[in-house]
């Protein structure tokens, strides 16, 4: 019926790979973005613990990360790749610069939530004695868990596109196929198919990103 | 209980310097409702936050409950607080937790057991009267119940000290009545002092029995309510003394008696329980004069009454000068005006 050279087998492994770079470098990405937005956050003037040589070093270093394009910082990076999983191409070796590419997009999300925090409530959280991890922990991050969540869908969908760069690498997943059945061999059915794919994988995240946030928002 | 001693404050932002407080003097006792009344722009908000440490002094001394709290490291400063609660104008509740999570979180602060927390936190909301919101979140409240919730959980920690930042600043007048009443139950019921700051006279004529006037980072004046209510002598003060206290004539009035200036008007100026019979009747009687009273205001301050009358009198001249002398040492202040 289709004029295909892709396996329904091939389909499912691309889901299972994109899946899974997704999943890692979001995963690794949060826990190292979350850290460093909120290491921004506290340490910015007039944050909760100002130290201005903190956020002096981190905010250009996440400025300079984030102004190299994906698809560059993916070949750059190579030897450092190769030093940490041993290899460079793969579906595990596109992870590393997966990570290295959301984890200060997500700091900025991050920071951009935080800072939408209202300044009252962390006055009234100092008047209450609160340390500054306190102030952290039981008043800025329940404040902001909507928007954090709605950041981390952002995040998501990001990854996904970038996965489809990391093709170039061997990454595997969905893009590759498209690039590579798709583009490079005429497969106009595994390139619609693919397109279908992506756009079911941003509808079907964004949806339960908005659903999660509403539900914590109680709107 | 609270006291300031010298105190000041300035900004500098971008090379320009602002005094928002020039060397303010000020002594709260405990068991005090102390208001502080100014514009906006006059320092009270800073001052306020001078007391819990929001803010730092550029220089003077602060003690709060005998303690200085300059010497005061980190971790002693944060002990104190919890000797001061604090509520604001725009409440500063948690959105995302529920009425009794809010009301916890001093106590989940300082790790206190959850039995003690779930006997406190229900005690204040019955406290407060919200007892049936304690699963409701923030917003399903109104106003009124938004600032019972800040009062409540200010109260958590058994404070000696309560700051009230423009507490009922966004109430409608009828909810700002009710919180008013709440404070004034807080200050009866659990002895504590109270500091808050309002830009509106009516606030400090419900509850405060001690007030300062603020104006450009200076306190142009202070005393007891009543005393300040009486005899406003900064002409700022008069003006937030008159948006509650209605004791100048009124433009008809004043119109009519220009018309007709051949009688002398006095101003009789009155604070305390004196009745007004008594005195009357003894302008009648004992000193024979005819007083026909132009116009009177009465306004309720603390437990006492401010009151003024203008009069026009008739009478013989000796008689007169008797009777101002009889007023005089009866505490009633006698003035001839002249419109």
């Amino acid at each position: 019926m289709f004029d295909t050279s892709i396996t329904f087998g091939q389909f499912i492994q691309a889901i299972i790979d994109t899946l899974y770079m997704v999943g890692m470098s979001l995963l690794v990405g949060t826990i190292i973005g979350l850290i460093l937005g909120i290491l921004i956050v506290v340490t910015r003037p007039s944050g909760v613990v100002e130290m201005k040589w903190i956020y002096g070093i981190l905010n250009p270093i996440i400025n300079i990360v984030r102004s190299v394009p994906f698809i560059i910082l993916l070949v750059a990076i190579i030897p450092f790749t190769r030093g940490i999983v041993g290899t460079s191409i793969g579906t595990t070796a596109a992870i590393v610069p997966l990570i290295i590419f959301i984890s200060p997009f997500i700091a900025r999300l991050v920071e951009n939530s935080l800072l939408e925090v209202n300044p009252g409530i962390i006055e009234a959280a100092e008047a209450m004695g609160a340390t500054p991890f306190q102030v952290i922990w039981y008043f800025v991050l329940p404040e902001a868990f909507g928007s954090l969540i709605l950041s981390l869908t952002t995040a998501t969908i990001s990854l996904i596109g970038a996965t489809a760069m990391a093709g170039t690498v061997g990454g595997g997943g969905v893009g590759d196929l498209a690039i590579v059945y798709g583009y490079q061999r005429f497969d106009t059915f595994a390139m619609v198919s693919t397109v279908i794919i992506l756009i079911t994988f941003v509808q079907v995240i964004q949806s339960i990103g908005n659903a999660l946030a509403r539900l914590i928002r109680r709107n | 209980m609270i006291t300031l001693r010298d105190v000041s404050k300035t900004y500098h932002r971008k090379k320009i310097s602002t005094e928002a407080l020039k060397k303010i003097n000020l002594q709260i006792e405990k068991g005090d409702i102390f208001g502080v009344i100014g514009y906006s722009g006059a320092g009270k908000s800073t001052l306020v936050r001078l007391v819990n440490y929001l803010e730092r002094p550029t220089s003077g001394e602060i003690t709060v409950d005998g303690k200085h709290l300059a010497e005061l490291n980190p971790h002693n400063l944060r002990e104190i607080k919890k000797e001061i609660g604090m509520i604001f104008q725009q409440f500063n509740l948690l959105e995302s937790k529920t009425i009794f999570q809010n009301v916890a979180m001093p106590l989940i602060l300082a790790k206190t057991n959850k039995q003690v927390i779930q006997e406190r936190v229900t005690e204040l909301l019955a406290f407060v009267g919200l007892a049936d919101k304690a699963a409701s979140y923030p917003s399903e409240l109104s106003g009124g119940q938004k600032q019972r919730v800040g009062i409540a959980r200010a109260l958590a920690s058994k404070p000696k000290i309560l700051l009230c930042d423009e507490a009922t600043s966004a109430l409608d007048p009828q909810t700002t009545q009710s919180i008013l009443d709440l404070l004034k139950k807080v200050n009866e019921e659990y002895g504590i002092t109270i500091l808050l700051i309002t830009h509106e006279m009516a606030v400090i004529q419900q509850i405060c029995n001690k007030v300062a006037v603020m104006e450009e980072g200076n306190i142009i004046e202070k005393g007891s309510v009543v005393s300040v209510f009486g005899k406003p002598k900064h002409p700022t003060t008069k003006g937030f003394v008159q948006t509650v206290v209605k004791n100048e004539l009124p433009f008809s009035i004043k119109t009519k008696l220009k018309k007709n200036q051949q009688q002398k008007l006095y101003r009789l100026d009155m604070i305390g329980d004196h009745t007004m019979e008594s005195i009357f009747y003894y302008l009648f009687h004992t000193f024979q004069l005819q007083v026909t009273v132009v116009f009177t205001n009465m306004t309720e301050i603390q437990d006492s009454v401010l009151a003024v009358w203008y009069i026009q009198v008739e009478g013989e001249e000796r008689n007169k000068q008797q009777a101002w002398s009889f007023l005089v040492e009866n505490q009633v202040n006698v003035e001839e005006i002249t419109i």
